[in-house]
């Protein structure tokens, strides 16, 4: 059985406890205190000692207050017509979106590893053994979300385990179990997918049309990738979230490389011969 | 943020001076979150663009010698200084990618895995392979020249046992392997200036290499007074060629990587690319073989290609950290076709 994550950032509160309890549970050293300016969100990015991170995204509305104000409707972002002409906005809207390691399908980090650190575990995972990796780094380019980093005075690269050692004992991973709204869900691929188009669907009976899954291999999961195990349900394009629409696998074209250089080295090898000819 | 005009909010790259999402600026288009870059630049400093620049030479020089070789030229000195030459830079390589390691006492892991598409693994092994065959090509040639203490039994059993001119032959292939590697490797990331020249990062990089192998023997023989008077001439018209080749292949590697080739033409890199690669490495010793020939023309212009061809791996590898950390540049690479497809035939 394959296990993973669905975000669904319509019901996050930008609470941040999946940051916290991750940071807690897999005990990962602190990013100390900076604070970026940007929002609320003094993380920034996930990295290899951010293995959970809330992005906060502001929605201001264009449109001014007028006529009888409905504030409660406000504040719920009702897109209903509402009685007596009253507008909504002006106060816009926040979005939040709990990013993590995708756990791709085909991964590119793993197909990086040179040492095989980069493995796919039972729950079938995307998981890096800290006794094999020797911290060349490679992993880090080559993931086409930026998840991965190399973590500095350990110099190994680290990033999401998927709680590998919670499921191990039949618990779910952290962020999701301290998770208030359950905008944070883990279980079984196949079931989570059925779930996020079920909840886009009831997301588009309610006049939210624009809410759609990404992390599939349409959207999110693309170029060779073939999915995420870690999907996503936005309301908002993806570069909004900091996600590309549409990233490939990057060792998809290794092998068309070597054969252009093979070509090039008989090239260079039959140019060098013809000098010798007096 | 009434100041944070879209041409601030361009210029800052998303980090405007007020508490707002840049969004917020209605004419601003291009979406991202704060300006943060969504994927993360390789970490490599200095010791791998420096060892590119290595394995290059070493793979030229093995190729030089072993095409002379096959083709029965015989110049003693040539044989020996590419073989010495094979052999540092194979000791070196080694030492600078296990400082670049983040835990260099495990570099053997390197070596616990064979895997064709990570080009990091096939490198290593690669390296493995060719610093191996070099070393006791290397080996024999120093005891032919008496340099293991003289003509003892060592020596004489390293002359017998190793079949230097069979291990030269078999060494070329992974040579090249090593010297076009290093851009396949490149290429094989989530960079959008790398990843779009994916056909062409390896031939450039081997062009270069070679061209680069070849300067280094043309300076070496000349400095030392060493080498036939053919086999100098050889490489002066080798030069020639290789340079106009590489030439060629940067030209093409520029229009393949289009709009996202900008890092290369910016403040910081340009003097790397522009006036050490092309205008120093490549026009200014083109010039100079094209001429008359001189020995002081020809050891200028090697001494140009060798410089050149060390500013064009820091060049790529600068562009490419910039290239990582441009949003604009990866969400327009990874939004549509710009991107390599697996179903695209090339
Ligand atoms: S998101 Fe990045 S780190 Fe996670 S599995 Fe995919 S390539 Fe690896
Ligand atoms: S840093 Fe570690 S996990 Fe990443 S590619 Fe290198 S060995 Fe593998």
């Amino acid at each position: 059985m394959a296990t993973g994550f669905l975000t669904d950032t319509t019901v996050c509160i930008g609470c941040k406890a999946c940051e916290v309890a991750c940071k807690q549970w897999n005990q990962i050293p602190s990013d100390g205190f900076g604070l970026t300016g940007n929002s609320y969100d003094n993380t920034g990015h996930l990295s290899g000692t951010t293995w959970r991170h809330v992005a906060f995204i502001e929605n201001p509305k264009k449109r001014r207050l007028t006529g009888d104000v409905d504030l409660v409707a406000l504040a719920e972002d009702v897109t209903e017509p509402l009685p007596g002409g009253a507008e909504l906005d002006a106060l816009g809207r926040w979005a939040f979106m709990s990013d993590v390691c995708k756990h791709c399908v085909a991964a590119p980090c793993q197909q990086a590893c040179p040492t095989g650190a980069i493995i796919r575990n039972e729950f079938d995972n995307v998981y890096i053994q800290p006794d094999v990796c020797n911290g060349c780094g490679y992993c880090v380019p080559a993931c086409p979300y930026g998840v991965i980093s190399q973590v500095p005075h350990d110099g190994r690269a680290f990033k999401c385990t998927l709680c590998y050692d919670r499921q191990k004992d039949g618990m779910e991973p952290a962020c999701a179990k301290a998770c208030p709204t359950d905008s944070i869900q883990f279980g079984d691929v196949e079931d989570l997918k059925r779930r996020a188009e079920e909840r886009v669907r009831e997301l588009h009976e309610k006049g939210y049309t624009q809410a759609y899954v990404w992390g599939t291999p349409e959207v999110g999961g693309t170029g060779g990738i073939g999915g995420n195990h870690s999907k996503f349900i936005l309301m908002d394009e993806p570069e909004t979230y900091n996600l590309p629409r549409h990233p490939f696998l990057p060792q998809e074209k290794v092998k068309g490389g070597v054969i252009a250089s093979a070509v090039a080295a008989t090239v260079l090898g039959a140019v060098v011969a013809l000098a010798f000819r007096d | 943020m009434s100041e944070a005009t879209s041409e601030s909010v361009q210029q800052s790259n998303g980090r405007v001076e007020t508490s707002h999402h840049p969004e917020t600026d209605p004419k601003r288009r291009d979406k991202n979150y704060y300006g943060i870059p969504p994927i993360k630049r390789a970490h490599w400093t200095w010791q791998v663009p420096l060892y590119f620049w290595l394995g290059g030479i070493g793979a030229g020089t093995q190729l030089f010698a072993t095409v002379a070789q096959l083709l029965g030229h015989k110049d003693e000195a040539l044989t020996r200084v590419s073989r010495y030459t094979v052999l540092l830079t194979m000791l070196l390589s080694p030492v600078l990618l296990i400082w670049d390691l983040g835990r260099p006492e495990r570099f053997y892991n390197m070596l616990r895995i064979l895997k064709l598409r990570s080009p990091m693994s096939t490198q290593s092994w690669s390296l493995f392979t060719f610093g191996n065959l070099g070393g006791l090509i290397a080996a024999r040639q120093a005891a032919e020249d008496g340099l293991l203490f003289g003509d003892n039994v060592l020596s004489r059993l390293v002359i017998r046992l190793i079949p230097a001119r069979l291990l030269t032959v078999l060494a070329m292939p992974v040579g090249l392997f090593v010297g076009f590697n290093t851009g396949n490797l490149v290429s094989a990331t989530s960079v959008p200036i790398w990843a779009r020249n994916w056909m062409l990062m390896g031939p450039t990089f081997l062009a270069s290499g070679v061209s680069t192998a070849l300067s280094w023997l043309s300076l070496v023989l000349h400095l030392g007074h060493w080498g036939e008077e053919k086999t100098l001439r050889v490489l002066h018209r080798a030069e020639k060629a290789v340079i106009l080749i590489e030439g060629a292949l940067i030209g093409a590697s520029l229009i393949r990587m289009s709009r996202w080739s900008k890092p290369l033409f910016s403040k910081e890199v340009a003097p790397l690319f522009v006036g050490g690669t092309l205008i120093a490495g490549i026009a200014a010793p083109f010039a100079l073989l094209a001429g008359k020939e001189s020995r002081s023309k020809s050891m200028l212009a090697s001494v140009l290609a060798l410089a050149g061809g060390l500013a064009f791996r820091f060049a790529i590898i600068a562009a490419g950290r910039k290239s990582a950390d441009d949003p604009e540049a990866y969400f327009t690479f990874a939004s549509g076709e710009s991107a390599p497809q697996p179903e695209d035939k090339i």
